[in-house]
């Protein structure tokens, strides 16, 4: 098997922190800058019948990462997410929806297990 | 009422001057976690592209992973004929219709779309997927083994097709390099930016 890089950690981010407007705050670059992935909720402005298969995905996904005890935290937020993840039995992760760079670093270093490598 | 695409195109860059380009990415460009146990490039978002994307002026838009929500974080490596069923193939039409419903309502904002798959994967290739008829059983397989042949991959295809049933243009599409042998970090950048500068 070859190496695994993966970080263990996964953040769901709000449309508006993953195609932040000039100047926003760029969420990607401090996820990627402290080891977090990050899976990207619908944009608000996608009507409910575009959203909510998407949103469906997105509770799949935080399941099946969730089962395997990655830390998944929320950053910003999306109508209709805490349904879709109340659907499958799945917690809303913490969250935050942060001002600056520093005080994001802050909340995603508080909620990063400290782990041994482990298998996937 | 929906507005046909071309319209609608016309319409929108007629009032807004601008219009917003963006790129439908395979789900591990942002989260690498998602990836088969021994893929993953680096922790999380693998920035390279995604910055090209973002200094260009593309908006990103994550496209679910299919194998991830089919077999799970501890699936094996496979290939393209071990998840050409029909059970897959209806998980990835699932998934293809909500893609295609998000491309067809930027499409009738006049954005422009592009697709940024994964060459090499049975799921996201675009230029190139995985094939091996005989692999199957124990999962072990000599290193020198090749299983990448020229053909999309299955997601891509249900997308593709999901699509053109909503008479939406196919997008232009590429795909990243990592799961290549031949990949070359710079080259693969290098490649990302011509194709997301050409019209």
């Amino acid at each position: 098997m070859d190496a695994d890089a993966r970080g263990f950690r996964v953040a769901l981010v709000a449309d508006e922190f993953v195609n932040p407007p000039p100047g926003g705050l760029d969420v990607l670059a401090v996820l990627a800058g402290e080891d977090w992935g990050a899976i990207q909720l619908p944009p608000e402005w996608y009507p409910d019948d575009v959203a909510g298969p998407l949103l469906d995905q997105v509770a799949e996904h935080v399941e099946e990462f969730v089962r395997h005890d990655y830390d998944v935290v929320r950053v910003g937020d999306r109508a209709g997410l805490a349904q879709a993840l109340r659907a499958l039995g799945v917690a809303a992760p913490v969250a935050i929806t942060p001002v600056t760079d520093d005080e994001l670093r802050a909340f995603l270093a508080t909620h990063a297990s400290v782990r041994p490598s482990r298998p996937v | 009422m929906r507005v046909p695409y071309a319209t609608a195109c016309e319409v929108r860059t007629g009032i807004l001057e601008r219009v917003a380009k963006v790129a439908f990415v395979a789900h591990c460009l942002l989260n690498q976690n998602a990836r088969t146990a021994g893929g993953a490039r680096c922790p999380g978002v693998y920035s390279p592209l995604v910055d090209e994307l973002h200094a260009r002026g593309w908006e990103l838009a994550q496209m679910p992973c299919p194998e991830l929500t089919f077999t799970g974080l501890n699936r094996f490596w496979a290939v393209r004929e071990q998840y050409d069923t029909s059970a897959f193939r209806r998980h990835c039409r699932r998934i293809a219709e909500g893609v295609a419903g998000a491309v067809a309502a930027h499409l009738e904002r006049g954005d422009e779309v592009v697709l940024v798959g994964v060459d090499g994967s049975p799921s996201m290739g675009i230029r190139v997927t995985s094939s091996d008829p005989l692999r199957g059983g124990r999962p072990q397989w000599p290193d020198e083994a090749t299983d990448l042949v020229p053909g999309r991959g299955i997601l891509v295809e249900e997308l593709l097709a999901a699509l053109d049933a909503r008479g939406a243009p196919a997008p232009r599409a590429t795909g990243v390099t990592y799961v290549l042998p031949e990949h070359d970090p710079e080259t693969e950048r290098a490649a990302f930016a011509s194709f997301l500068e050409a019209r």
